[in-house]
């Protein structure tokens, strides 16, 4: 396995070195936010009121116990994590079906459909929450989990199908011209040969479906009506008061969302970079 | 032919048009169904039913969530006539027009520009592609709050290290100035979302076979000559999809804007975009407020869906242009 | 081959997982207790029961869970205390009190009274706030079934009244009113009292000022407090009552030259303010205060809690702003408004017991523990605040009060007066607007529904 590396030697080191104050530049700006809310979650909330950007005077992990432990998070833990990962596993299926279907192939009606399921990013989707209470309700789908899913799962479905759509559509058409001819079906040239091409894609419309559902409140807080169901988001903003909010604890709660999060995005980016690296071989 | 050897061979051709018509090619229609029924099915009850309902109601009339008579287009004639929402309305489309074009120019510019440079193996350059996508894992309420801490006129480092480094002249309430917050704001999202064309661009990249790099390095192009003429044209079909996602979710901004400006769009509305003005139509109006708010969804939605269909269309066509 | 094969695995446990979430429907009993009540749960399950064998008088009356929803997170403590009470008193009977963000909660009781799964009791915003909820039906009219109603007064029933139909609708649980805060430590370091007229107030002020400090910590970025604001320094200016009168009437409107006039207050006052107010939101005038670089802050009774909760070691005190010159009035006022009240689901299935729990929210009994755990006032007339700084509130308002104007009166159309207000001031603090350009603002907007004579 070959890697190119950074310049050829024609470049002087002087573009080179700014280049590196550009990259390393940029960093600093992104940790340091990054490392606010680290360190307000180890101040105690009066401290943050009287100096909001001031260093910790001492570390103290008692926000991340109540977060954990009497703030209830280790159980919205538990749902956000069944409610997410079962929401994205079922868009990424169904989208990359349809996905491949549409990208692939010109029929009647696959121009309509294509936009038709296009036309799902372009609304916000928040206006649609009193039909949606309403249906959910004659479905019996309140204060349940598999609702929620459901529909997490249908939001996520217009965004990647666009993606892989898109990204099936590059694959050349003497790959399943090829396999065709070995006498393969539609179901194994999609499973076997397509898929696992469009890998950077998938762990791509992954990791950008799974964070927004993670850090999702709003439909939780009016679909969900048991506080045992409830997911990381909502349970956050029982921090908020209406004129004050428990800003340590808040912090404290919002790294424990995050670290997920931040876990499944290295997981995913490693995919994305696999497949990345597989084409450059020769 | 192994599948390898097939694999190998899909990153060194350049992708052709696909076939046309359901007889040369096209599978059966129970396969076709079979593929894409169950995301139709999903979809279609559990979000397009929804929103067709919404669309529905904008023709009637509300008294809280119960839904009264038919009104016909008279929820839209308030839109556009009651003060000071027919004032506030353009305003926030024209500042959705500036997020675009900013966010365009300085997100996806920067996207592509780090995608490009970390593309090639470098020193830390795993750490730095995550990191620069990680604001992206926070919600951007927390993003807004951190933000507008950092750049606090009593509290914040910003103006203290400028004011420290004899650049005070420059230090200013900067989400307390109409003429700076806009902008600040569409530095911050851009901040927030960089990651996402990065990742999409560095997988066009990859896209692109070895040996075409190969080649033109052969022939003694340099780097910016190899971007300009090979990478960019092939990254078209990368930039067309960034592009109208960037487009769709900047008329759809809420989150950040509503962190940092409230919900009203300060200061003075300078900071007021069409997602804040449905917010509050929606959730703080009066009693007729569902009525309008769903007049005002679909308004949005012809105009987000109409540009979105011109734009994918244009790139489309771009993109058949270079093969 | 593996990967395929991985894929579908991952599907068919996608699809038990969710079975699974769906199937397991936790009953009622297992909601999760709020985090303060988390060693109580236990205790309690054990205790209904057994409490419901031994009532002693008439049927037995089976066991009733009665749900209370409301927008004051800070307070799940407060109330759960207070409730504990309740259920001593009412054996059989357990409260469950469950909170939600304040700036989703509208919708979320929206919904909730909508299907099933709702409150059977929940907090309700008063005045204009309420009125969705009243016309489309979705909650009980209390006037004839809750005694407890004849503790308040008509003004106050006003906020808890459906306009349309004339009902009330909620038991009134708490008052706001407004003055202006200041640390007394910094007034005594300065010589400085609480000032009689305008020109000693400007006089502090200055003084403040040439002292270094911020005279008043008024935020700016956030505009819902610029109307408090306006109605503290200018409602003796205006005329309160009286110009409230007429405008309800009809004889005058916003552009009256008083109300003009009290407009330009806040603008007068600007120079004392910290520079670019407008980049001063509402958390960090308060971090002004209590860190005691700015010296009068002029707010609602609803920040005592806050004050004695993060900087409790303050030496604070209020006074009521004198009236300006050329005012209408020659006393300072107190501007007020009933806070919210508690009203019943009309599809709640224990009503009867709902309406028992409310009408002992209007009882001094409920009015005292109110004002002592959750240290905010109480409407009902024999609560007798602990808080200094609550009782002086609760004089002041006893003695000049005077209607926090737009909140009480001008919410119940779209545009509401305070949003205009409050976004006109700002404009004007950013020198966009003039006072009458402002008040034109708010007569345009609100004249689109307010009709008067009503």
């Amino acid at each position: 396995m070959t890697h190119r590396t950074s310049t050829s030697s024609r470049h002087l080191n002087l573009s080179d070195i700014g280049v590196n104050v550009l990259l390393w530049g940029y960093a600093a700006i992104v940790l340091i936010p990054l490392l606010l809310v680290v360190s307000n979650a180890l101040r105690p909330t009066r401290e943050i009121f009287k100096n909001p950007m001031g260093l910790p005077t001492s570390i103290s992990f008692d926000s991340f116990v109540k977060a954990w432990g009497q703030a209830n998070f280790n159980v919205y833990f538990v749902n956000s994590l069944m409610i997410t990962v079962a929401s994205v596993l079922l868009a990424t299926s169904v989208a990359a079906l349809a996905g491949y279907m549409l990208g692939r192939y010109t029929f009647t009606g696959s121009r309509f459909l294509s936009s038709f399921f296009l036309a799902g990013l372009m609304l916000p989707f928040r206006l649609a929450i009193v039909p949606l209470f309403l249906l959910l309700n004659k479905m019996g789908l309140i204060d349940n989990r598999m609702g929620l899913i459901f529909v997490y799962a249908a939001t996520g479905i217009p965004f990647s199908i666009f993606i892989l759509s898109s990204f099936f559509r590059q694959l050349p058409q003497e790959l399943s011209e090829a396999a065709r001819i070995d006498g393969a079906g539609e179901i194994t040239i999609f499973g076997k040969i397509m898929l696992p091409l469009v890998r950077p894609a998938l762990a791509t419309v992954v990791v950008f479906q799974f964070v927004p559902l993670w850090n999702d409140f709003f439909f939780p807080l009016i679909l969900l009506r048991s506080t045992n169901k409830w997911t990381l988001p909502v349970g956050m903003t029982r921090f908020f008061g209406e004129f004050q909010a428990d800003w340590s604890t808040l912090f404290a709660g919002l790294i424990i969302t995050t670290l997920p999060l931040v876990i499944i995005f290295l997981l995913a980016t490693k995919q994305i970079i696999a497949g990345l690296t597989a084409g450059i071989g020769k | 032919m192994t599948a390898s050897d097939l694999t190998k061979k899909a990153h060194k051709t350049r992708p052709r048009k696909k076939v046309q018509g359901v007889g040369s090619g096209a599978p059966a229609w129970g396969m076709i169904a079979l593929f894409i029924l169950p995301a139709f099915l999903l979809y279609s009850v559990f979000m397009v039913w929804p929103l067709f309902q919404s669309l529905y109601f904008s023709f009637f009339e509300f008294k809280g969530l119960v839904r009264g008579g038919f009104v016909g287009l008279r929820n839209f004639q308030e839109l556009l006539t009651r003060y000071p929402l027919n004032e506030q309305l353009p305003k926030a489309f024209l500042h959705n027009v500036y997020f675009f074009i900013g966010t365009m120019l300085i997100q996806n510019s920067l996207g592509l520009l780090f995608a490009r440079l970390l593309y090639v193996s470098r020193f830390g350059k795993r750490f730095l592609q995550s990191l620069y996508t990680m604001p992206y894992l926070i919600s951007a309420l927390v993003v807004g709050y951190l933000w507008s801490l950092m750049l606090n006129p009593l509290f914040g480092p910003i103006n203290q290290v400028l004011k420290a480094v004899g650049l005070g002249a420059w230090a200013r309430p900067w989400l307390g100035d109409p003429a700076t917050a806009l902008p600040v704001i569409i530095l911050v999202n851009a901040w927030q979302w960089v990651g996402f064309p990065m990742l999409l661009f560095s997988a066009g990249l990859a896209n692109i076979g070895e040996d075409l790099r190969e080649a033109a390095r052969i022939d003694g192009a340099t780097s910016w000559k190899l971007f300009r003429h090979i990478e960019a044209p092939l990254l078209l079909p990368v930039i067309g999809i960034v592009t109208v996602l960037t487009f769709i979710g900047n008329f759809n901004a809420f989150g950040i804007v509503w962190a940092m400006g409230g919900v009203n769009g300060e200061p003075a509305g300078s900071t007021d975009v069409l997602g804040l003005v449905f917010y509050r139509t929606a959730f703080r109006g009066g009693i007729d407020a569902f009525g309008l708010a769903s007049a005002l969804a679909v308004l949005m939605f012809i105009f987000i869906f109409g540009v979105s269909m011109l734009m994918l269309g244009r790139f489309r066509r771009w993109e058949e242009d270079l093969q | 081959m593996t990967r395929k094969s991985m894929l579908y695995k991952l599907v068919v446990l996608v699809v038990l997982l969710a079975a699974l979430a769906g199937c397991s429907q936790a009953p009622a009993a297992t909601k999760a207790p709020a985090p303060a009540k988390a060693t109580e749960a236990p205790a309690k399950a054990t205790e209904a029961p057994a409490k419901a064998t031994e009532a002693p008088k008439k049927e037995e009356k089976e066991p009733v869970t009665l749900t209370v929803w409301s927008w004051r997170t800070e307070d799940e403590q407060a109330y759960n205390e207070i409730f504990d009470v309740y259920e001593a008193a009412h054996p059989g009977v357990t409260v469950e009190f469950v909170t939600f963000v304040n700036t989703d909660y509208n919708n979320i009781l929206a919904t909730g009274l909508t299907g099933e799964g709702g409150p059977d009791i929940a907090q309700l915003r008063a005045y204009g706030g309420l009125q969705p909820l009243t016309e489309a039906g979705q909650l009980v009219a209390l006037d004839g079934k809750v005694e407890t109603l004849a503790n308040f007064t008509p003004g106050l029933l006003k906020g808890a009244t459906g306009i349309k139909d004339g009902h009330v609708y909620g038991v009134p649980f708490g008052i706001q009113a407004v003055a202006a805060y200041y640390n007394k430590g910094i007034f005594d370091k300065l010589g400085l009292s609480e000032p009689k007229t305008w020109d000693e107030f400007i006089n502090v002020l200055e003084t403040l000022k040439k002292e270094g400090y911020i005279p008043l910590a008024a935020p700016a970025k956030d505009t819902w407090m610029l109307p408090i604001i306006h109605d503290a320094v200018g409602a003796p200016r205006y005329g309160g009552p009286e110009f409230e009168k007429k405008v309800l009437a009809g004889e005058t409107d916003f552009m009256d030259p008083n109300y003009i006039a009290s407009i330009q207050l806040v603008k007068d006052l600007q120079p004392y303010m910290a520079d670019d107010v407008v980049g001063v939101g509402y958390q960090d005038s308060r971090t002004l205060f209590i860190t005691e670089r700015a010296a009068i802050f002029i707010g609602g009774s609803f920040e005592v809690g806050f004050w004695r909760d993060q900087a409790g070691d303050l030496d604070l005190d209020v006074f009521r702003v004198p009236p300006a010159p050329d005012s209408v009035l020659d006393s300072p006022l107190t501007p007020g408004w009933m806070d919210g009240s508690y009203g019943v689901n009309a599809q709640s299935d224990a009503q009867e017991e709902a309406i028992e729990l409310v009408t002992w929210m209007g009882t001094p009994e409920f009015g005292q523990m109110f004002t002592e755990k959750i240290k905010q006032l109480s409407p009902l007339a024999d609560t007798k605040p602990v808080d200094p700084l609550l009782q002086k509130f609760a004089k002041f308002y006893a003695e000049t009060p005077t209607s926090y104007l737009h909140l009480v009166n001008f919410r119940y159309g779209d545009p509401s007066g305070s949003t205009l207000l409050g976004n006109g001031i700002q404009k004007m603090l950013l020198g966009d607007m003039t006072a009458e350009e402002v008040a034109k603002s708010v007569q345009d907007g609100v004249s689109q529904w307010f009709k008067p004579g009503q």
